[in-house]
């Protein structure tokens, strides 16, 4: 798989469920409950996740952990719900819509409805794209 | 919502990017409005408009052929998934003015594909922008 590109030729295909799963049992249900090592682990070592709409690049696990630290300290509560996943077992790729309900501490809460496009290397997120339909919340972690 | 998939991966790669994208560079209206059902919905939902039956959609595509001398998408990357009639693509649109100034964007499409009579039109489609809407 040295010649890995997203959504390329020549991966292998994972079972339909497992693209479903780790974008929200695992994934999202981790940023919800702010569980850094549920998170973490949907993602190789040297996976980048780039939001899009502000060009804001995470680029390494320590970068999206950094990231994910920042969020989880910011927002008092978090939701991912109402997912609608287009999953291409073919591509090793899902890319998923869904509203995010995101509250800042003593703030008032914020809807967005977003999409990912996730494509993996083997079981796991190596290319991660966000697009937000407000300000970027994904911002470069302080650490 | 889903829909009763009838359409192949390669049918799906096919409405989305050589009948419809390549429509729209073409600045074919009627070619465009020909891939949607006549109460499709489209909605740019990094700027939460939406545009409700082909009438509609119509005069934003007229508005925005008018709006730039050339308009190219390419570089697609597809994600589909057939046996739920449904079909995503990131891609980036050059936009050209008619000053010249060049517009370029970074966006994913994502279309639910409804088959009437055997053919497959877009029912829904959700556009994802990387920056300012043009399609108002």
């Amino acid at each position: 798989m040295s010649s890995w590109t997203e959504g390329g030729a020549g991966q292998a295909a994972l079972r339909y469920p497992h693209y479903v799963d780790i974008v929200t049992k695992r994934y999202f249900d981790g940023v919800d409950n702010k569980a850094m090592l549920q998170v973490l682990d949907c993602f190789t070592e040297d996976a980048i996740l780039t939001e899009v709409t502000s060009m804001t690049v995470h680029d390494g696990k320590a970068a999206i952990a950094a990231m994910f630290t920042k969020l989880f300290t910011d927002f008092s509560d978090i939701w991912h719900g109402n997912f609608v996943h287009t999953v291409d077992p073919e591509s090793n790729a899902v890319c998923s819509q869904f509203t995010v309900l995101i509250t800042p501490h003593g703030g008032d809460e914020l809807r967005y409805e977003n999409c990912n496009r996730f494509y993996l290397k083997g079981d796991k997120f190596h290319r991660v794209y966000v697009y937000m339909s407000g300000d970027n919340l994904l911002k470069e972690g302080d650490a | 919502m889903q829909y009763a998939p009838t359409m192949s991966r390669d049918a799906l790669i096919d409405l989305a990017i050589n009948r419809y994208f390549a429509q729209v560079d073409a600045k074919n209206l009627e070619g465009v409005l020909g891939c949607f059902h006549d109460e499709a919905l489209m909605c740019v939902q990094t700027a939460f408009t939406r545009h409700s039956g082909k009438a509609e959609i119509g005069r934003m595509f007229a508005d925005f052929f008018g709006a730039y001398q050339t308009i190219v998408h390419k570089d697609f990357t597809c994600t589909v998934d057939a046996k739920h009639g449904r079909i995503a693509a990131s891609f980036e649109a050059v936009l050209t003015g008619h000053d010249g100034s060049i517009t370029r964007l970074f966006n994913t499409n994502f279309w639910r594909v409804r088959s009437s009579d055997t053919v497959g039109k877009f029912q829904e489609v959700y556009v994802y922008m990387s920056g300012v809407n043009p399609l108002v």
